[in-house]
């Protein structure tokens, strides 16, 4: 079975750059201009951002399971070594109760538009809190697995392969 | 290079090594680089508003399914999302390209001879996505003000709120960025700018000891 599978990289790829990375532009940029975009709103009465953030909500929404999809894949492929292994057992669980979070908040985001979609109910700006600091949280995490310890960069995949780091 | 002009770029050091003291393993004084956390911001607004601006375009074609699904969406909707996406990504990417440019300062690309799978090295793949940088940033403004006039003085009585020449420059302006990306991906992934690990394995160090 494992001949059918495509040949890896000098990343430790089947494909030629990381994916998850990409995917994540549309979660990060859409939750947390979610955030700013109901704060404004608030602030200034411009009742038709909350559409603007109902809609980059949902899109985050979607854009987390597709991250969740390729970010498994690569980090099966990634062989954390050192205190990466930690960090990225701590990007996974965050990553996937995000997008619980995420669901539940669209959901409820869904149903009070539903009724009124030029009202925000103030309880909607502490559920904003909670997604921008798990989002900051997250995204700390998935940084220094890239920019510290170098996951899935060639020189260090180079280094688990020749044994020189595990 | 002749090769006077080689043994003269060898005798002067790089003037990065003037603050080396203050400067991390990854060449920076802080742990995390942060130009590319906020290209998260301008790839992102980028791309959904000009994805929302279609979905306003095709409005007529959708609202069938959308009223199938008994979800109620307003075309002057999608396009809020399209423009306030859009004026977002302006503000935001000017610091994107400043942040770029500092770190840009103190990179360190990797010594050998490594390629990217299109062929260039380490400076020209830098230089490139520092020019592409800035005219991304120019197209970017000149997007938003186009779509600001078509918003409130052009287009302001039109159902369908951008022309289907600013959608068509849309996309083919995401097609650039993507490859744009692409080049800033391999300065981390081929050439271990500002990467702690691959700074250090390049500098003969022991990841077991200095990385654990």
């Amino acid at each position: 079975m494992l001949e059918l599978l495509p040949p890896l990289n000098d990343k430790n790829l089947p494909w030629l750059d990381v994916i998850h990375p990409i995917v994540v532009h549309f979660v990060i940029a859409m939750a947390l201009i979610t955030v700013v975009f109901d704060l404004i709103g608030i602030i200034t009465n411009k009742r038709n951002l909350f559409e603007v953030s109902f809609w980059n909500l949902v899109v985050a929404t979607i854009a987390i399971f597709v991250a969740i999809i390729f970010g498994q894949i690569e980090a099966g492929l990634a062989n954390p070594y050192g205190a990466s292994r930690d960090i990225l057992n701590y990007h996974s669980t965050i990553g996937w109760s995000l997008a619980g979070v995420l669901g539940l908040f669209t959901g409820w985001r869904y149903v009070v538009r539903q009724k009124d979609p030029t009202r925000l109910p103030a309880g909607f700006l502490v559920l904003d809190g909670v997604l921008a600091t798990l989002v900051f949280c997250q995204v700390y995490l998935g940084d220094m697995l890239v920019w510290i310890y170098g996951l899935h960069t060639v020189p260090v995949v180079d280094a688990i392969r020749s044994g020189a780091v595990s | 290079m002749n090769s006077e002009k080689f043994f003269q770029l060898i005798a002067i050091p790089s003037p990065i090594n003037q603050i080396a003291d203050q400067l991390g393993a990854n060449d920076l004084p802080y742990r995390i680089p942060i130009h590319p956390n906020l290209v998260h911001f301008t790839i992102g607004l980028f791309a959904i508003g000009i994805a929302f601006d279609f979905a306003g375009a095709f409005y007529p074609l959708e609202k069938r399914i959308f009223r199938f699904l008994a979800l109620p969406v307003t075309r002057t909707g999608f396009h809020d999302v399209g423009w306030y996406n859009v004026l977002a990504c302006s503000v935001i990417t000017f610091f994107t390209v400043a942040a770029g440019f500092y770190e840009m300062l103190l990179a360190v690309p990797l010594p050998g001879e490594i390629r990217t799978v299109i062929g260039q090295n380490a400076i020209n793949t830098m230089i490139w996505h520092a020019i592409g940088g800035v005219a991304l940033l120019l197209i970017i403004v000149v997007m938003t003000i186009w779509r600001g006039y078509q918003r409130f003085v052009w287009r302001k009585d039109f159902g369908r709120e951008v022309t289907w020449l600013y959608l068509f420059c849309g996309a083919t302006i995401l097609l650039v960025m993507g490859v744009h990306g692409s080049l800033g991906a391999w300065l981390a992934s081929e050439f271990g700018v500002h990467i702690t690990a691959d700074q250090l394995l390049a500098a003969g160090a022991d990841l077991k000891e200095s990385l654990p």
